[in-house]
């Protein structure tokens, strides 16, 4: 009897699910149709400033008004009004450096899209590779991830990045920036220890010269294709690399190295890069100033890492967003590759734990990448006239202890939040009786 | 048979040159001489603390024929009068491969390639390559003449031979470094026996770490005591029976670092044998611990170069303990002589050999004594080898191995004249060079000069003294007994011409004929005035006045290890919110009073009886962190053999790993040291606390329960490894790996339960069964006194597992990862295993894709006892966040999820009676945080084990702080050092693997 029971219950969440029906797919959201009011909530607005019991309202996928408690609204008896008193308002966060949608499972190389063979790829492009049903898409979503730079990660020049927002049915509907920013990987001048042979001291690269030189001379290159108005032949590398010249793609350096950034950015400059962006960038406060007077953002990605050395500070990387911050840095907030990323939130968390303050914390996760990814005119922050990417949260966005993203809405539409993990979550809770609550949104 | 040819006509071409040996053939007259001499009038070192003036040294035929004061010299014997210069005993290098040949590589089972699981020795051998005791030195050693000068240069007489491959190396051969047939040199074939933790050229699967290569040297100590128990061998093993042919000899065991003495000392404690060690000249580092096991070492003088620290960022990348370790390198043989150690001094280790005079007397100069010197040259060896009777000193009868010296061997000008080896000199500089060093007037045509000439004998220097402050460089060479000298005497003249005079030494004085710029022939003489002033004369080296001022060594030797490893204190903390984690929950304002390392009392308004009162108001105090699966503090995590139950990571725990201190920062205060997952059955595992300082044994938990890992899926069947062709390659074959383990397990233990039962005369006939450490491992899990932790993902296989152990009758202990045991979570708690988990990893291999980050969640609630576990250096700082990851993802109660982090661990390691939960009675691990541990703001402020604050936040603030001044001095005393002149080497970073799960590593020694 019991067992009966038991299948019953199964037969019953199978089919209904808490909301009535049972979700097994994700499904993109429809085009906003109701304005939406929101009221009640502190709103954390990306700009560094924070309203306590202010409103936000959007329309049309547009932000209509954000302010204190009885801002004006135009039209306002068109729009749906949500009392989220108590609750939390944050732009959606924004993820830079990422490989979303290009890798499954990284140990598995046939789901894997984000390495092209060869070392100078400025021309291969990871929108074309972005898998809008990734399995991993909604679990960002989840932690309030809505727009996310995907990008090609190998060789020197790893390819032209993509800004995506994460509900779309394809790549061309998923396409935020297309084509924002060309990824160099700056060549390492010594080489780890392989470790699995036992050693424990690096190596110098003896190709160290000679790949710069081969950069050098693809900048120089492309520079003087520029200049062509009309070349005979299309060069499709070089052709790739014009909007670095113009301001149109940012180029993301990618390198720890304290001497490596100056090298690269100063290569970069020299041939007229215009926007440039340190992604990584853990040594760069022994050269913070070089960082400040050249006004170039750093991305930091690995806050939860270990010390790279062992003389400094025990919890180093914890601390790294204050101090860079404290330095003048503008500094980029990143979950980095990998799936990890959805914990994006709690580096910040982590950063506001050891000094960084709160706003900035935020700001870092959305303005600052926006407009390292060329979009801070669209997204990045709750203003009248971007795009409404919104999170409401119950808690703190960054503390796992009480972070509970309840909706989040891109371009103004109301994406669903569940997918497969919960899926499975309920599935095994009501196997065992479990009461899930409000678990498994 | 060219070779053959090749060696007979060295060998022929050789003997008319050398000493005759009777059974060799001679092809010309006989011509044996007697080769007697008496040395007379010298200052003999008879031995290292016995030095004779006045004494004559007679030798005759390669042998000593007495020495002492008054002896008289036999007629025949050619004299030589030294005229009160030194003679001490050849030095002896007892750690060369002089003579052995390279060893061939194995071929196969490379990285990445096809396993080579069985051994490719030809011949009757063990079954494992690495075990290479039936090798012989003697057997295939060749005399090298250009190598032998190398150390007869430095003064040495006789070194040690042997060949460096192999776990077991076999016999090493005593020579000297004389040019004869190898029949002639070698003193003595088998000396002693060579160990090491170092595979060599095998490239067998097993064993492929530090571990492994204890276990496979603690089985080989077993198997060769079974083989050589019967009376006929029921098989042959010419390894097993050299091993045990050569058990008698000094066994000497390359450790080539301090933790390798101490882990090669406590093998050797398990058999019986005092192993003389090899060791790296860092023992000052843990100098109480490596006396502590009793090993007589053999120390090279491999002293590091400074970095080249001109660059800042280039030197932010030098580890603190490598720039510490080149200031202190050199005092490593005086901490060692203070602290009474045995040692011998070796060649071996040094980039050139001819560093070795100057880095020796850079160790004398920062504290060692010359006595300790000579005798670790001298002495000690010959101690050690057993062959005292034969070199080492100077007595009747002994071999004819000498040196010649100027004086004092040790002082800055000493020179070697000669080093007489076998009776046979080897001249290394003019003994009877003059000496012109003194104070001449030069008289030359109507003009005289003041000419000073210095330098060493047969190698003068001079100049023309003008006045207090003016030289002029004069040329001088000699030539036998003529000198030739050319000088500028007015240096303010450059187109005055050169004075160029030949001439020749008449009694002191020198005299000759010359020409003047102008081509003018002139007379002149050089008039012996004067000895040469004496320069600051410099005192006796040695002594601790002596030595430079170094920097203190430090507990672990890596920054932020402490000076004085950190002691227990009893400790009063004040007005907490405390989590108990027991059926009191949470209490708010209490005071948790802790004494003797445990915790004493818990209540309000406590009395500190005596204790330090730390102030907890607004913060919480929790038990400590446990970690279930850390790959922390230890040399090496995988084994690569698909049953390495007989391994141990307790056999290599590091306590110099950072992490450990770094995870004391993150609130943790023991973990479980997990072998890898690269095969179905890991090794053992060991649970420690993080008692950063302290040496490896005294970081283990005491009578903690033992566990071993297993492992499933995707690691163990080499998913990873197009090549691999180990057994199992499927989930099908991991089940049989197991049933067929414990199954033989069964066997083994009914064989040896026979034969214990049988009569001893019975037993005496019967055939012994083996004792095999991985069956032993099998049967203590089998009789419940060893406990598995399985890394495990999907269902499928966790149910196999369960299934395999209730089909032999115990229980899985924990699941450790169990990514998907959520579906199965009924069933695992029917079965009454834990689960330690990570919080939300997912999509890193295909059998994770299912993993949910509710797992803990579901798990929790279905009555599985589940902790988080890191599995990772980084993540294990914030397992008190990943535990409230359940309270995000799967809303469980925030005190439910903190037990995942304390007391649910500390149960599945069988250590909640003592550790877990803040009780009266349980261990003092406790951690005060700034906010409530669960949330991202928490900071740990102090981490407490046993009582002792092994982390204080504000006292790490100030270690950063005294680190960046050490460096800043350090940094100071390379520049200065390379000012002087000193080599460098570029500043480049050191780096530590971090382990994890997956990480397969060819272990190579060091």
């Amino acid at each position: 009897m019991k067992k009966f029971h038991i299948s019953f219950l199964i037969i019953i969440a199978l089919f209904l699910g808490k909301n009535g029906t049972a979700q097994t797919r994700v499904v993109p959201a429809p085009a906003q149709d109701t304005p939406i009011l929101l009221q009640g909530a502190t709103i954390h607005t990306g700009t560094g400033d924070v309203i306590e019991n202010g409103i936000v309202a959007f329309a049309d996928g547009k932000i209509t008004a954000v302010g204190p408690a009885g801002t004006s609204v135009t039209d306002q008896g068109n729009y749906e009004v949500m009392d989220v008193s108590g609750k939390h308002i944050y732009p959606g966060l924004v993820l830079t450096s990422s490989d979303l949608g290009l890798v499954e499972v990284s140990s598995v190389r046939a789901t894997a899209d984000f390495a092209e063979q060869g070392d100078i790829n400025p021309n291969v492009r990871s929108i074309v590779a972005y898998n809008t049903d990734s399995e991993l898409i909604p679990t960002f979503r989840f932690n309030g991830i809505l727009l996310a730079q995907t990008a090609p990660r190998s060789g020197v020049i790893s390819g032209s990045s993509s800004v995506v927002q994460l509900d779309a049915w394809n790549w061309e509907d998923a396409a935020y920036h297309t084509d924002d920013a060309i990824h160099m990987g700056w060549p390492n001048k010594e080489f780890s220890p392989r470790w699995w042979m036992g050693e424990t001291n690096s190596r110098p690269n003896p190709n160290y010269d000679k790949t710069v030189s081969e950069v050098d001379q693809l900048f120089t290159d492309a520079a003087a294709y520029g200049r062509i108005g009309n070349p005979d032949i299309i060069n499709l590398k070089l052709k790739a690399m014009q909007g670095l010249f113009d301001g149109s793609k940012a180029l993301f350096i990618g390198t720890n190295d304290a001497k490596a950034i100056i090298s690269a950015v100063k290569m970069a400059r020299k041939h007229g890069v215009q926007r440039i962006v340190v992604d990584g960038g853990y040594e760069a406060l022994l050269i913070k100033d070089f960082l400040v007077e050249n006004k170039i953002p750093v991305i930091l990605s690995d806050i939860h890492g270990l010390p790279s050395y062992d003389h400094e500070d025990t919890i180093f990387p914890y601390k790294m967003a204050k101090e860079f911050s404290d330095a003048g840095i503008e500094i980029i907030i990143s979950g980095g590759a990998g799936y990890a990323a959805r914990n994006m939130p709690f580096y910040a968390g982590t950063a506001v734990a050891y000094g960084l303050d709160y706003e900035e914390a935020i700001k870092a996760m959305t303005l600052n990448p926006a407009k390292a990814l060329g979009i801070a005119d669209r997204a990045g922050s709750l203003e009248t006239g971007k795009d409404a990417m919104i999170l409401i949260v119950e808690g703190d966005l960054l503390d796992m202890r009480t972070s509970k993203v309840e909706q989040a809405y891109i371009q103004g539409r109301k994406i669903q939040m569940d997918a497969r993990q919960q899926w499975l979550y309920k599935k095994y809770s009501d196997k065992y009786g479990h009461d899930t609550g409000e678990g498994g949104r | 048979m060219k070779k053959l040819t090749l060696l007979l006509l060295y060998l022929v071409g050789m003997s008319g040159l050398l000493q005759a040996q009777e059974t060799f053939p001679v092809n010309d007259v006989q011509d044996v001489r007697s080769k007697a001499y008496a040395f007379t009038n010298a200052t003999v070192f008879t031995s290292s603390d016995t030095k004779v003036e006045g004494a004559t040294l007679l030798i005759r035929n390669g042998k000593i024929e007495g020495v002492g004061k008054g002896l008289s010299v036999p007629q025949g014997y050619t004299t030589v009068d030294l005229g009160g210069k030194f003679i001490y005993p050849s030095f002896i290098d007892m750690y060369t491969n002089y003579g052995m040949p390279e060893a061939e590589r194995s071929r196969g089972g490379g990285f990445g390639g096809a396993e080579q699981i069985q051994s490719n020795t030809a011949g009757a051998y063990n079954g494992n390559e690495a075990i290479k005791s039936e090798f012989n030195a003697a057997e295939v050693f060749t005399v090298n003449d250009r190598d032998a000068k190398g150390w007869r240069d430095l003064g040495f007489g006789s070194v040690l031979s042997f060949r460096s491959d192999g776990l077991a190396r076999g016999t090493s051969t005593l020579v000297t470094l004389a040019d004869n047939t190898p029949n002639q040199v070698v003193l003595d074939p088998k000396t002693a026996a060579h160990y090491s933790f170092n595979k060599g050229s095998s490239r067998q699967n097993y064993p492929s770490s530090a571990m492994g290569y204890i276990s496979l040297l603690k089985q080989t100590y077993l198997d060769a005591e079974w083989y050589g128990s019967f009376a006929v061998q029921p098989f042959t093993d010419l390894s097993l029976q050299a091993w045990n042919n050569t058990q008698s000899m000094p066994q000497i065991f390359e450790a080539n670092n301090w933790v390798n003495i101490l882990r090669a000392d406590k093998l050797g404690d398990e058999f019986g044998v005092q192993y003389i060690m090899r060791s790296g000249g860092d023992s000052y580092q843990r100098l109480d611990e490596v006396k502590a096991t009793g090993a007589s070492l053999i120390v090279p003088l491999n002293f590091p170069d400074a970095y080249n620290v001109d660059d800042p960022i280039d030197a932010y990348k030098v580890s603190l303990e490598n720039m510490k370790h080149w200031e202190l390198a050199p005092a490593n043989l005086s901490y060692l002589e203070k602290a009474g150690i045995d040692f011998a001094l070796t060649v071996d280790g040094l980039s050139k050999k001819s560093d070795f005079w100057s880095n020796l007397r850079k160790a004398i100069d920062y504290g060692l004594s010359e006595d300790a010197a000579l005798k670790a040259l001298t002495e000690v060896p010959a101690k050690l080898m057993g062959v005292a009777d034969m070199v080492g000193s100077l007595k009747e009868g002994m071999v004819a191995n000498f040196i010649i010296t100027s004086g004092n061997v040790f002082d800055e000008d000493a020179t070697i004249y000669e080093n007489w080896i076998q009776g046979k000199p080897y001249k290394l500089n003019d003994m009877v060079a003059p000496d012109l060093s003194g104070q001449y007037v030069l008289a030359l045509g109507g003009d005289s000069y003041d000419l000073e000439i210095s330098g060493k004998p047969g190698r003068p220097q001079a100049k023309i003294v003008v006045n207090d402050t003016t030289d002029v460089k004069v040329n001088l060479s000699l030539d036998e007994e003529m000198v030739s000298l050319s000088f500028n005497p007015d240096p303010k003249d450059k187109e005055g011409g050169m004075i160029s005079l030949s001439g020749w030494i008449q009694d002191k004085s020198l005299a000759g004929t010359g020409q003047m710029s102008n081509g003018a022939w002139v007379d002149w003489s050089a008039n012996y005035a004067d000895p040469l002033e004496a320069k600051g004369e410099r005192g006796g080296r040695g002594g601790s006045d002596k030595a430079p001022e170094l920097g203190e060594v430090i507990y672990p030797f890596v920054a932020y290890g402490n000076k004085e490893v950190p002691q227990q204190e009893n400790i009063l903390i004040k007005n907490a919110t405390v989590w108990t984690m027991e059926e009191a929950g949470m209490l708010e304002n209490t005071d948790v009073l802790l004494e003797n390392g445990k915790i004493t009392q818990i209540g309000k308004n406590l009395a500190a009886r005596g204790a330090r009162v730390i102030d907890g108001t607004g913060k919480h105090l929790s038990p400590g962190i446990i970690d279930e699966h850390s790959h922390i503090g230890a040399s090496s995590i995988n084994d690569r053999a698909t049953n390495s139950s007989m391994v141990r990571i307790g056999d290599v725990v590091d306590s110099e790993d950072q992490e450990i201190y770094r995870a004391l920062s993150g609130g943790v205060t023991a973990i479980q040291i997990l072998h890898g997952s690269a095969n179905p059955i890991g090794g053992q595992s060991a649970l420690i606390k993080l008692r950063w300082g302290h040496a490896p044994e005294s970081m283990k938990i005491d009578n903690a329960d033992g566990f071993i890992k297993f492992a499933l899926g995707e690691n163990v069947k080499r998913s990873r490894s197009d090549n691999s062709i180990r057994y199992p390659q499927t989930r099908m074959g991991v089940e049989q790996v197991y049933v067929d383990a414990f199954q033989s397990a069964r066997d083994y233990e009914k064989k040896w339960k026979t034969y214990n039962a049988l009569s001893a005369s019975a037993k005496a006939k019967a055939e012994k069964p083996r004792k095999d450490l991985a069956m032993e491992t099998m049967l203590e899990i089998l009789n419940k006194e060893r406990f598995i932790t399985c890394h495990s993902y999907v269902q499928s296989e966790i149910n196999m597992l369960m299934k395999v152990a209730e089909q032999f009758d115990f229980r899985i202990n924990t699941f450790t990862h169990i990514l998907e045991g959520y579906k199965v979570a009924d069933k695992m708690a029917e079965h009454g295993v834990g689960a330690s988990t990570f919080s939300d990893w997912w999509a890193y291999k295909w059998e994770v894709r299912y993993a949910i980050p509710y797992n803990s969640t579901i798990m929790m609630r279905e009555g599985v006892v589940t902790a988080v576990n890191s599995d990772n250096a980084s993540l294990m700082r914030r397992l008190n966040q990943e535990a409230a990851k359940a309270v995000k993802y799967g809303d469980l109660d925030p005190y439910e999820a903190f037990k995942m982090a304390t007391i649910n661990p500390a149960t599945l390691l069988h250590l909640d009676d003592r550790m877990g939960s803040i009780k009266v009675g349980k261990d003092a691990d406790v951690v005060l945080w700034s906010d409530n541990p669960l949330s991202i703001y928490a900071q740990a402020e102090k981490t407490i084990v046993d009582g002792t604050v092994f982390y204080d936040m504000e006292k790490d603030q100030e270690m950063k702080k005294e680190i960046r001044e050490e460096r800043a001095r350090l940094v100071q005393k390379m520049r200065d050092a390379k000012s002087k002149g000193g080599s460098t080497r570029p500043a480049r970073a050191t780096y530590r693997h971090h382990w994890e799960c997956d990480d397969v590593h060819v272990y190579e020694g060091n």
